[in-house]
């Protein structure tokens, strides 16, 4: 849900990381927050637990080129991957305008990978949200590891939808890739929202 | 589906005139506008240390877990919250639908005056934030739709 102030020449949007637990989420928001020079970002906050998993949200603000003289902002948030924490999930959904769907590439973790991505879609329904007209990209994590799945073989099982998303194959861990999500998704996001129509249905084609 | 928010600059001066009166008359020392989703819509204070960004964010997500508890409780709401700090107490109101006002104050005035001049100014800005909800999306610059290429972000990368 974008906010337009033009006081004081602002947009602001709001990105979430979905994904099932440990897939790499809070990582690839680490590493934002690690390479943005300080003016660009604002303080990341990280809700977890003694053992570092996101318990209710990680957050953090970062600003991105001018548009016509307004200052773009998107705040960033993960949401906990872990299945009983729906209701938690549900909430940090509010208001959203792109989605990363970050996916552990490892084999013995595809179910959850579908899973979750079937819970994305439920819980963005209960806002009344479509996945298929919601800027959406997918993170495909941890191609570094021996066990990962096959590229096609992930996209079968999670893109294989009327309109495809566009997808990456990251290591958040080491920041592959993850810019390149980010920059898909914010530039769909201000598409969706400030482009021409025909634009937003070929960048999503 | 949730309503995109606009505020022209009518409205963010009305809602400043508002927050102000809000500042003067209650003896609170900031007070932040924030939209449910976590966003910050305006804020007017006299600590401009305070991290607003972090605080509008984490408060939004206390309000709408709160908000969960009252369901399971059978309530709709719970539409005030209260944190009372050693030094510093937050008061957080609902506004409407979508938006909430926090409150930060310390010793220098009472939870009781906080309650009774939230009331009255979340009921003006509820006013504001309406009409700005039926203005028109896009004008002046953005009125036009943006090119393909004005919507590189370039995040990450380093300037040449």
């Amino acid at each position: 849900m974008s906010i337009i102030n033009y006081a004081a020449k602002e947009i602001n949007f709001k990105v979430v990381y979905y994904g099932p637990g440990v897939a790499g989420k809070t990582a690839s928001l680490q590493h934002v927050h690690r390479s943005l020079p300080e003016g660009n970002k604002g303080k990341m906050i990280s809700l977890a637990t003694g053992d570092d998993r996101t318990i209710f949200f990680d957050f953090l603000p970062v600003s991105s080129l001018s548009v016509r003289g307004f200052v773009t902002k998107f705040q960033l948030y993960t949401v906990p991957g872990q299945v009983y924490y729906n209701m938690t999930r549900k909430l940090v959904l509010r208001g959203i305008d792109g989605v990363v769907f970050v996916a552990d590439s490892q084999f013995e973790r595809m179910k959850e990978n579908v899973e979750s991505f079937r819970n994305l879609e439920e819980n963005l329904r209960e806002y009344n949200y479509e996945l298929d007209r919601t800027p959406c990209v997918i993170q495909y994590n941890k191609r570094d590891l021996p066990n990962a799945a096959p590229l096609s073989y992930m996209e079968y099982l999670l893109n294989r939808r009327a309109r495809r998303v566009p997808s990456f194959e990251t290591v958040a861990s080491r920041g592959t890739g993850v810019f390149e999500a980010l920059n898909t998704v914010s530039r769909m996001v201000l598409l969706s929202e400030f482009g021409q129509e025909q634009e937003v249905q070929r960048n999503a084609s | 589906m949730l309503h995109d928010v606009v505020i022209h600059e009518n409205e963010a001066t009305r809602i400043g005139q508002v927050l102000g009166s809000f500042l003067e008359e209650s003896g609170v020392s900031e007070a932040l506008l924030i939209d449910r989703s976590g966003q910050l819509l305006a804020s007017t204070g006299k600590s401009p240390s305070f991290d607003t960004v972090s605080i509008g964010a984490l408060a939004a997500g206390a309000f709408s877990s709160t908000n969960a508890i009252a369901e399971l409780l059978g309530e709709t709401e719970f539409s005030v919250l209260f944190h009372q700090g050693v030094r510093e107490s937050i008061h957080v109101s609902t506004v409407d639908k979508e938006t909430i006002l926090l409150a930060i104050f310390n010793e220098g005035t009472t939870v009781g005056m906080v309650r009774l001049f939230a009331k009255e100014a979340c009921r003006a800005i509820g006013a504001v934030l309406a009409e700005a909800r039926s203005q028109p999306r896009r004008v002046g610059a953005l009125a036009a739709p943006l090119t393909a290429d004005e919507v590189r972000t370039d995040m990450g990368r380093k300037k040449h």
